[in-house]
């Protein structure tokens, strides 16, 4: 981005009125342009938000990470460059070099390194924090040439190192991962001497504007895609299966068709990692089938659900896979080599995000797995990220046997043996109540959303409640599905938040929510603070129902209306927790 | 106005967004309030972007209205030339 650029983002991001999202910026040097670029990344990043970046004071790396904790901000980031661990490493300072104050160097970045975590540690207990390593080079202090790595140099780095692995270990804590600043700003177009010298800001703005992005990437992370949806031919597998039939098709070393494995390979580690893959195909069914019978496809059949293969347009076919998985189009990535197919399939679902598999270029597919490693990358692995795909097969099986045996809703229900538990502790912060709370849409009772730090603030008021609501049946674990907040006002309880996953609709989890709320609180009201938003569709129907009327804001749902109306399904083993 | 001078404004627009298009010619650090040290940095920084130059100063306080500027980038084109 051009500073150019960013100054006209954050003209517009002054005038916004939403809420402010603001961001300590823990840093010695004088962050200048960084602000600038940083501000407007997150403008984008937040669209709705005016954005602050706070910062201490102009060479107290130290005071700042002092005072990052108690700034009570959004969000912080911790900016450390080797002038910080120890002055005698910038080109500002006077003190001598020689080989005699390695050591007292050493000493001092050591310590210097612990208190850079133990700051952090503390800080990532009321907010997240962002940690950079040094990104600018190591002046020419040590004796050996350049090309050579001395042992004084190795130790500076470990110590950091070390510091990054142990912050890097709590849930709060995310590190700018170098590897990548290295590939979108090269280390000798880093450092601007004369910048350094004149306004103490030692950044060229293309690495400012670059490392402002990763920064606020890390900080304000954009929603991850959900599920992947592939064509097979010249895209899963080298060759046309229709004409080379199951032993003409490749994906190996000899026969130059080694990156198809590698495509492979990735699909199945975001299986495994909770991304939903399916199939897109225009194929002979049992062909395909045979295909994915072959022992050395590095993808597990047991990884694709569903497999839509006909000779239908696409676009149908990843309807019906947005059906199945009730994702929106929005969390949904479509790769397939037709330039054709693509275009089909972005008329109809003009969110879905259509990617070109490139085949015959190795380097192409090698950017692909790492453009889709950042379009579904996530911090951390849950539960239900490891269940996800299986629930959704045994749902979909659960249904179908249904639909076949022509059972009312209720007998279904009864039959499936459900069981929920409804937790209500609030500490510690359970990381999936937050994910839930920020990637729902459609059962979702206004679309309010939270930064980590405002989440934890809410549920420090003694009076906030959270219920967090499990789900099982015989097909199977949906894991933690529904999460309710709020508080207690008298003998009305009002409810802030209240989002459930389109996984466990039609399985009126949100009746029997309602009736462990009255029946915990021993309330007469719940109050909601209902907003209708572009997508809460199905929780407007589900108050609709419940109402008898179309749901307005601040609509209150009385026990003894409640107790009239839901016919609550058997849920025969309940736990309830907290 | 001459594209230099169009290129020139855009580029105070961007960091004294407050000046209207036809103040900009006239403005100086003394006649603009915003006009402090950071913005006369920001400055010279978005005039290097913009016109591929690296502007070498001793003092960026030389730099403090829209004609001595002009005035540079003037001379470093004649120079070029």
């Amino acid at each position: 981005m051009k500073l150019t650029k960013a100054l006209e983002i954050l003209k517009g991001v002054k005038s916004r009125e939403g809420d402010v999202f603001t961001c300590f910026l823990a840093a010695g040097m004088n962050p200048l342009h960084l602000d600038t670029f940083l501000a407007a990344e997150l403008g984008l990043l937040l669209p709705d938000q005016r954005i602050e970046i706070r910062h201490g004071l102009y060479g107290d790396f130290v005071g700042n990470l002092r005072r990052i904790a108690s700034n009570g901000a959004d969000c912080g980031i911790v900016l450390m460059e080797w002038t910080d661990l120890d002055p005698r490493l910038g080109i500002r300072n006077m003190a001598a070099w020689s080989p005699s104050v390695y050591s007292d160097i050493l000493s001092t970045v050591r310590a210097r390194a612990v208190e850079v975590q133990q700051a952090i540690e503390k800080t990532c207990q009321r907010m997240p924090v962002v940690l950079s390593l040094p990104t600018l080079p190591l002046p020419p202090i040590s004796f050996v040439p350049g090309w050579q790595a001395s042992p004084f140099e190795i130790e500076l780095k470990a110590a950091v190192h070390s510091v990054a692995h142990q912050v890097s270990q709590q849930a709060q804590v995310r590190v700018l991962n170098p590897q990548r600043l290295d590939l979108v700003s090269p280390l000798q177009e880093r450092f601007d001497v004369e910048s350094e010298l004149l306004t103490g800001f030692p950044y060229k703005l293309p690495h400012a504007s670059a490392l402002a992005n990763l920064l606020a990437c890390l900080t304000r992370r954009p929603a991850s895609k959900k599920g992947l949806i592939t064509d097979l031919d010249d895209t899963l597998w080298r060759g046309i299966l229709g004409e080379v039939g199951i032993d003409g098709i490749s994906w190996d070393l000899d026969h130059h068709s080694q990156m198809h494995a590698f495509y492979q390979r990735l699909l199945g580690a975001l299986s495994t990692e909770g991304v939903l893959i399916a199939v897109a195909s225009k194929n002979e069914l049992s062909l395909v089938e045979k295909a994915f019978g072959r022992k050395d496809l590095a993808l597990s059949p047991n990884s694709v659900f569903p497999m839509e293969v006909s000779w239908g347009p696409k676009s149908e076919a990843v309807a019906r896979i947005l059906k199945i998985w009730n994702v929106g189009a929005d969390s949904v990535v479509f790769v397939d080599d037709s330039p054709l197919e693509l275009a089909e399939v972005k008329a109809s679902h003009p969110d879905v995000e259509c990617i070109k598999f490139p085949t015959k270029d190795n380097l192409g597919v090698y950017n692909l797995a790492i453009r889709l490693r950042d379009l579904f990358g996530k911090s951390a692995i849950l539960h239900e990220d490891t269940i996800r795909a299986e629930s959704i097969r045994r749902s979909h099986a659960g249904m179908a046997a249904q639909d076949a045996a022509k059972t009312t809703r209720t007998n279904f229900l009864e039959q499936v043996e459900a069981e929920m538990s409804f937790n209500f502790t609030k500490s510690p912060l359970d990381p999936r109540a937050l994910e839930l709370v920020n990637k729902t849409n459609q059962f979702n009772l206004n679309g309010k959303r939270y930064t980590e730090a405002s989440w934890h603030n809410y549920l420090l008021d003694p009076e906030s409640f959270l219920m967090v609501v499990s789900y099982m049946d015989k097909f199977g674990p949906l894991g933690k599905i529904a999460v309710t907040a709020g508080r207690r006002e008298g003998r009305r309880l009002k409810i802030d938040t209240w989002v459930m996953s389109c996984r466990a609709f039609s399985r009126r989890i949100e009746y029997r929510s309602l009736e462990e709320l009255f029946a915990k609180f021993g309330v007469e009201e719940i109050g909601l603070d209902f907003v209708t938003t572009e997508r809460n569709s199905p929780l407007r129907e589900f108050l609709t129902e419940l109402l008898g009327d179309a749901a307005a804001p601040g609509c209150v749902i009385s026990r003894q209306a409640f107790e009239a109306l839901a016919k609550i399904v058997p849920v025969p083993q309940e736990i309830t927790n907290g | 106005m001459d594209e230099m001078e169009k290129r020139l404004a855009a580029c105070f627009s961007a960091v004294l967004p407050e000046l209207a298009a036809e103040e900009i010619p006239q403005a100086s650090a003394n006649s603009v309030k915003s006009w402090d040290s950071v913005a006369t940095i920001t400055l010279i920084a978005v005039v290097e972007e913009e016109f591929g130059i690296s502007i070498d100063i001793e003092d960026p306080a030389q730099f403090d209205s829209f004609q001595q500027i002009l005035a540079y980038l003037r001379e470093g084109a004649k120079k070029a030339d």
